[in-house]
């Protein structure tokens, strides 16, 4: 593989990095010769403090994610349980909990829900769950259709070039907001057989598909434009001339180069897209209720009966969605930053 | 009268995430209230029965109440601007509260109880409440003297004959039917064969069912008896219309008034401004007061919106009310536990009783031990809470409200008032007796906040006792229609139904006739049992007001114990607020709501 990125990213910071620690740590110097630049990404990441912090906030909510059954299995509930009915005491008979704070105790830690009485503990780890499952699929399906369809269309050129960024500029004018609400009834109605309840994982493949159909083509139009670039200079030329194919070509030497901008780039979907996803079940076209999700737990706390009764409720999908958001955010400007030190803020 | 999707309890607040910030900590639910022991009162004065007044009591002026004074301005904030001015059109409770101001009838509700709780049916235009030799076949009427329409002319036989002869009208398509099918002696709307075009085209009915002999006399001629037509008479849709003064469908807009007030202006969808009809005279009229100079009337008020304002009495606010409003779902707890606040409220029954409809037309549901085991298994207590608690819904024990006669609180075969949440064990044990463990149920549900809300937990409890139940949403605005498809998927869904005067005559033969079954009719749960039809029959013909309550609540019974097709959930209340210089605030228990013939300013 031969890369210019590799020499200018690798040779520049070889020199910055001798000159800022030239005395302590000498001996390192004859390893640096060796460095990918995977490795000295992953250096100057480690250097940056918030990034790293960042970095472990939003491993945490992964791994809360993951292990969300076991938690609550060892917490001993789960988030269906009508508390309302099997536990009345608790509750006045509109369905607020009668202890102060939504009913926080040593049983129920974060409270309980206004209405049905769920556990908000076990709801939140479970919609932080489904949540991040569906915006991690929706970023995987987009990122390998951008990058499909990107280079496909930069490296191409010609008609390909034409179709494909016609059909981006196509779906880029579509106002995706309004899009997503009006056709999550309809893509959810194609699949529903009239004596079932519309099982949970069409709703959930409906919102990755509308949310997927929507989301490839800002990382698209960036991949084209870098190949487009690419395509052009020496080494790809050598290549041809040496009778390289066009998919050894994108495979071995396009797609080396383009890791960085597809990286930075999901780094920022993703959080945009757990965003989206609570929006859209915050307007009631997501996954609805009994299935726990964060963003139905906003639209929950923004009830009149919450909002009157019991506002510390909001606090919990409030507060630990935006410390997943700005974390995820920081995390994603730690890596680009770490990819390309060069580029001004 | 059915129960659309008129009443939305909780609206969504996008301003939630300012409130994070403002607000601190919450302080917890309310350990409920004493509303409901005077609720039930209430409501037992009210079903002890409501008896036919005579001449005495027909005539006017209504008696003076304490401290009322006359002059002053009333803002009254609706939600829903008024789609019906036409009587013969109106039919929906927020109509027919501003048409106690405006319209009269030949009968009337007159309030005998200073709180306005206890009723007797007296004659409004008419000299009294009507009288019968033959047992409610033929009915005479004679108008009072000295009444007047807004214009100063005088209200004769000849308008009361446009009344009913108009109804026939195809342009007349949203009122009651009563009268019409009564007249002519049909069910449905084949009734209006009688008089296609209405008296428009010079036909009228015939002096074998309509007589005017002369301008004060009307005789209504039926073939069977029709004990409860002084009931029907009094509804707002049967209010008098001016024969010369009809302008077919225009009179929706503009009508011609005869109530203590008359229309001043009206933009529609924002504001409607009534003020003092002179012409009015209060000598022949026994049940409405004249006390307030002016109603000015916005519409657009959201719940949340008219709770707000008037919580805030200041300014025109201190003199707002709403005649159809109730406090929201939210802010009825903070209401209720404040003192002051509470006495400016008002509660009370609302006509309607939910009920669970289960779908007898499935092959499943033929089971009765399986009807048994939902009855069992169905939890009430996601439904009281979804729409505000103990103070919005109570936990019914039978089909019938308890504003109507008849109501026994005592019945309860489910035991659902001790067992609110359900009885699953007894369910499972049902369902294992049946052999039907593990059974689907498709669980038809109305898609707002309150229904995904109480379907959710409703399901759950069915669960419990051994059902798979699957949740279907079903749109608001098409919920009706859905569930009243005689091929429909669903197996159980929830329905609420209101009594058009306080008789179950009005409730048992439209919702539970078997013979009536079509796509749209009310008999949701398709029940077609032949006693029940037969009984039916039989109260038809009843006509001491007791004893035919009597025998409604036998079949009320019988539907609800032995044929298992409708489970009653709640009795709707609601809880009214008004500002604190009104007076003469009551929770009128026929109108459903604010009585707006007494209130006065202070």
């Amino acid at each position: 593989m031969t890369s210019p990125i590799d020499i200018e990213g690798g040779g520049t910071s070889v020199v910055v990095d001798g000159d800022q620690q030239p005395k302590s740590k000498p001996e390192e110097a004859k390893q640096l010769e060796g460095r990918s630049p995977g490795q000295l990404m992953w250096i100057r990441f480690k250097r940056d403090r918030t990034g790293v912090i960042s970095a472990y906030v939003v491993i945490f909510f992964f791994v809360v994610g993951l292990a969300a059954p076991l938690i609550a299995k060892l917490y001993g509930k789960d988030p269906y349980t009508v508390f309302a009915d099997e536990r009345p005491e608790l509750f006045d008979s509109a369905g607020v909990p009668l202890q102060p704070n939504g009913g926080i105790s040593g049983e129920f830690w974060f409270g309980l829900e206004p209405g049905n009485g769920y556990d908000v503990f076990t709801k939140l780890l479970y919609g932080i769950r489904n949540s991040l499952m569906i915006s991690l699929a929706v970023t995987v399906a987009t990122v390998l259709t951008g990058i499909v369809l990107g280079v496909a269309a930069g490296y191409l050129g010609g008609k390909p070039d034409q179709l494909i960024s016609r059909v981006i500029d196509f779906l880029l004018a579509f106002p995706s907001q309004l899009f997503f609400i009006a056709s999550m009834p309809v893509v959810v109605s194609l699949f529903v057989s009239p004596r079932d309840e519309t099982p949970v994982y069409v709703r959930v493949v409906a919102l990755i598909a509308v949310q997927w159909v929507l989301g490839w083509m800002s990382l698209a139009r960036i991949l084209r434009g870098t190949t487009l670039a690419l395509r052009e200079r020496e080494f790809i030329e050598a290549a041809k001339v040496s009778g390289a194919s066009p998919v050894r070509i994108i495979r071995r030497e396009i797609l080396p180069n383009v890791v960085t901008p597809i990286l930075v780039q999901s780094t920022y979907m993703l959080p945009n897209f757990v965003t989206a996803e609570a929006g859209l079940s915050f307007l009631g076209v997501g996954i609805v209720e009994p299935t726990p999700d964060w963003g139905q737990m906003f639209s929950k706390a923004s009830t009149e009966l919450v909002m009157q009764n019991d506002i510390t409720y909001m606090f919990f999908p409030g507060i630990s969605m935006i410390i997943f958001i700005v974390a995820f955010n920081l995390l994603g400007d730690s890596v680009r930053d770490a990819f390309d030190p060069k580029t001004a803020r | 009268m059915g129960k659309g999707g008129r009443h939305a309890y909780a609206a969504l607040s996008l301003l939630a995430a300012g409130a994070l910030v403002l607000t601190g900590c919450s302080s917890g639910g309310s350990k409920g209230s004493d509303n409901d022991k005077q609720d039930k009162e209430n409501a037992q004065r009210q079903q002890a029965g409501i008896s036919f007044g005579d001449a005495k009591d027909s005539t006017g002026p209504a008696a003076e109440l304490p401290g009322a004074k006359p002059g002053g301005t009333i803002t009254v904030l609706q939600r829903d601007s008024f789609a019906h001015l036409d009587p013969g059109q109106i039919y929906v409770s927020d109509e027919m509260a501003l048409s106690q101001l405006i319209h009269r009838g030949l009968t009337a509700y007159k309030a005998t109880s200073d709180d306005g709780k206890k009723h007797e049916v007296v004659g409004d235009l008419a000299t009294d409440s009507g009288t019968t030799t033959d047992g409610g076949k033929t009915w005479k009427y004679t108008l009072k003297d000295g009444i007047k329409w807004a214009d100063g002319s005088p209200i004769t036989a000849k308008d009361v004959r446009q009344t009913f002869e108009r109804l026939f009208a195809p342009f007349i398509s949203n009122g009651p039917t009563y009268i019409q099918q009564w007249l002519a002696n049909t069910p449905g709307t084949e009734y209006r064969k009688l008089l296609p075009d209405g008296p428009y085209k010079g036909k009228h009915l015939p002096d074998s069912v309509l007589e005017t002999p002369d301008d004060k006399t009307i005789l209504f001629k039926f073939k069977s008896a029709k004990p409860d037509l002084p009931y029907a008479l009094a509804m707002a849709g049967y209010s008098v219309v001016s024969a010369a003064k009809d302008t077919k469908v225009k009179y929706d807009k503009s009508p011609m008034t005869s109530g203590p007030y008359k229309i001043s202006e009206f933009k529609s969808g924002k504001t409607m401004t009534l003020v003092k009809n002179t012409n009015w005279d209060p000598k022949t009229d026994a049940v409405r007061h004249q006390y307030v100079d002016q109603f000015n009337i916005e519409f657009n008020k959201q719940f949340e919106d008219s709770t707000k304002a008037i919580l805030d009495d200041s300014g025109a606010n201190a003199t707002a009310i709403s005649f159809s409003n109730q406090v929201d779902a939210g802010n009825l707890t903070k209401v209720l536990a404040d003192a002051a606040l509470k006495n400016r409220t008002v509660s009370g029954y609302q006509p309607y009783v939910g009920q669970m409809n289960i779908n007898l037309s499935q092959p499943e549901m033929q089971d009765k031990t399986v009807r048994e085991a939902i009855a069992y298994a169905l939890p009430i207590t996601p439904f009281v809470r979804a729409f505000g608690g103990t103070d919005a819904m109570e936990v019914a024990g039978g089909l019938i409200s308890p504003t109507v006669s008849g109501y026994d609180p005592k019945f309860d075969p489910f035991g659902k008032k001790a067992k609110p949440a359900g009885d699953p064990a007894k369910a499972k044990e049902l369902l294992k007796k049946a052999g039907k463990t593990g059974l689907k149920l498709t669980f038809g549900y109305i898609n707002t906040p309150e229904g995904q809300q109480y379907s959710t937990a409703m399901a759950a409890g069915l669960e419990k006792a051994g059902f798979d139940v699957q949740r279907q949403e079903i749109p608001a605005e098409t919920y009706y229609d859905q569930v009243s498809k005689v091929k429909n998927n669903y197996d159980i869904f929830h329905t609420a139904w209101g009594a058009d005067w306080p008789s179950a005559s009005t409730v048992i033969p439209p919702l539970y006739d078997g013979r009536q079954i079509q796509d749209g009719s009310s008999n949701y749960s398709h029940i077609n049992d032949p006693k029940v039809n037969a009984d039916i029959d039989k109260a038809n013909t009843i006509t001491d007001p007791i004893k035919a309550a009597e025998a409604w609540n036998k079949i009320n019974e019988y539907i609800v114990k032995d044929v298992v097709s409708n489970i009653p959930t709640a009795y709707y209340k609601q809880t009214q607020i008004a500002g604190s210089k009104i007076g003469g605030l009551a929770y009128d228990d026929v109108i459903g709501g604010v009585d707006p013939r007494r209130l006065f300013v202070k």
